[in-house]
C-alpha cells in the first residue's frame, strides 16, 4: 500500500485508508482512482501527486539562473516598478495608513498604465512562463535562499512555487478542456499568496497558505 | 521602549467596547472606528482589555529590514519579472481564469518583492527608492513628495 502526496499542498493519499466519506473504500489503489479525481485540499489533478516513498530527484547540476532581457535604463520594467509600488501600498495598509496607501496605489497604477502590452498573448505563452518559472526560476531560487539560510525568503519561494503549479495544471487543464473548465462553478484567488482555486465556492482554508476562506477573492466577476 | 500607538483589526473587533472604558484619551472611540493616531498616547491599555485581541500595539518607529544577500536578492528579482511578464500575458487574455493568472502572479510578484529588500513602506530602501522615481519621467511628483515627507523613515528622525 502506497502514499501519494500532493505536489501543491501536501494532501496525502493513502491507499490503505481510503477515502471513505467520498465513497473510496480503504485498499483503493491510486491507479484505480478515476481519472478526473481531484486533490481535496487544493483540485490539483492526478499527475500532480507523488509517491511518498520516493526521495526528490537529484539535481544533475546545479540550477542557472533563466537568462532575462535587460530591463532598459531604469533596470526595472515599468510592471516590476509597479509591484514595488503595490506591495508597499499593501504594507500601508496593513499599518492602517491609508493616506500613504493611496500614494504607493497611485504610483502603481501610473507604472500600469506605462507598460507595453506582450505582443504574443495566449494561454500557450503564459504557461511556457509558469514552466520557466517551475523548470530553472525556482530551483536557482531556493539553492541561493538556502544557501544564505534566508527563511523568509524560502517562505515566499515554497508558497509561491506552489502556487505556480497549480497555475500550470489549470491553464493545461484549460489548455485541453476549454471554456467547459469554468462553466457552472466559480475562480478564486488567495488575496494573501495568489493561490488559485477552481470550485463552486473557495475552501474552508487556503491550501498552500492556512489563511481562512474568507480571503479569497472571485476572479473575472463582471468582466 | 519604542513609543507605541495601537491600531484596531475590524475584521476581528466585536464591539464590547472595553476599550472605550479603558483608554484615557478617548482616541479608540471614533465615528469611522479607527483608534485616533493623535490622541492614542500608546499605554496600551485598550489592548490589553480587548477581549478579541483586535487591537495591536504598532511601533512608530519600525526597527531596520532584514539584511537581504544580494545573490538571493537577484534570484528573487528574476521571477518578480517572470511573474510581471506572465502578468501582463494574462491580462490581455478573455475569461476568468486569465483574470485569475493575472491577479495571482501580481500577488506573487508582490510576495517575492517584500522578501528582496522591499517590505517596510518606511524602510531606507523604500526611501531610497522614492528618491530616485523623482526623475522618472512624468511621475506624479507631488504624490512622491508626500509619501517622502509623511512616511517616518528612521534614519530621517535619527538624523534631527
Amino acid at each position: 500500500m502506497k502514499q501519494m502526496v500532493c505536489s501543491v499542498c501536501s494532501y496525502t493519499y493513502d491507499e490503505s485508508k481510503g477515502i471513505p466519506e467520498a465513497g473510496i473504500a480503504p485498499g483503493t489503489r491510486w491507479e484505480d482512482l478515476p481519472e478526473g479525481w481531484r486533490c481535496p485540499w487544493c483540485g490539483a489533478s492526478k499527475d500532480m501527486f507523488r509517491e511518498k516513498a520516493e526521495a526528490p530527484a537529484p539535481a544533475p547540476e546545479p540550477p542557472q539562473m533563466p537568462a532575462q532581457e535587460p530591463g532598459g535604463e531604469w533596470q526595472l520594467s515599468a510592471l516590476e516598478l509597479s509591484v514595488i509600488c503595490s506591495n508597499l501600498a499593501r504594507g500601508c495598509e496593513k499599518q492602517y495608513l491609508p493616506e500613504q496607501e493611496k500614494g504607493f496605489r497611485e504610483l502603481a497604477e501610473f507604472f500600469r498604465a506605462r507598460s507595453v502590452p506582450a505582443p504574443d498573448a495566449g494561454t500557450q505563452a503564459l504557461l511556457q512562463l509558469v514552466e520557466r518559472d517551475l523548470s530553472s526560476g525556482y530551483p536557482y531560487a531556493h539553492t541561493a535562499a538556502g544557501e544564505a539560510a534566508d527563511r523568509g525568503a524560502l517562505r515566499a519561494l515554497t508558497w509561491s512555487e506552489k502556487v505556480t503549479r497549480m497555475l500550470q495544471n489549470l491553464l493545461s487543464r484549460y489548455e485541453k478542456e476549454g471554456e467547459a473548465m469554468l462553466e457552472h462553478t466559480g475562480v478564486y484567488v488567495c488575496s494573501v499568496c495568489g493561490f488559485v482555486y477552481v470550485g463552486d465556492a473557495p475552501p474552508s482554508i487556503c491550501p498552500v497558505c492556512k489563511v481562512p476562506g474568507w480571503k479569497f477573492e472571485q476572479a473575472g466577476k463582471g468582466a | 521602549m519604542a513609543e507605541l500607538y495601537a491600531v484596531r483589526n475590524l475584521r476581528l473587533c466585536t464591539k464590547d467596547c472595553l476599550c472605550l472604558y479603558v483608554c484615557p484619551t478617548g482616541a479608540t472611540d471614533t465615528e469611522d472606528s479607527i483608534i485616533d493616531r493623535n490622541k492614542c498616547v500608546g499605554c496600551g491599555a485598550c489592548a490589553n482589555a480587548c477581549p478579541s485581541a483586535a487591537i495591536s500595539m504598532v511601533p512608530k518607529v519600525m526597527p531596520p529590514q532584514q539584511p537581504k544577500e544580494e545573490r538571493v536578492a537577484e534570484a528573487l528579482r528574476s521571477l518578480i519579472r517572470s511573474k510581471t511578464q506572465a502578468e501582463n500575458l494574462a491580462a490581455q487574455l478573455p475569461g476568468a481564469l486569465a483574470a485569475a493568472a493575472a491577479r495571482s502572479s501580481r500577488l506573487m510578484a508582490e510576495d517575492l518583492c517584500r522578501e528582496s529588500g522591499y517590505m517596510l513602506p518606511q524602510s531606507e530602501e523604500a526611501r531610497v527608492f522614492l528618491e530616485r522615481l523623482r526623475t522618472y519621467p512624468g511621475i506624479p511628483l507631488e504624490v512622491v513628495e508626500g509619501l517622502l515627507n509623511t512616511l517616518p523613515f528612521p534614519e530621517k528622525r535619527d538624523r534631527k
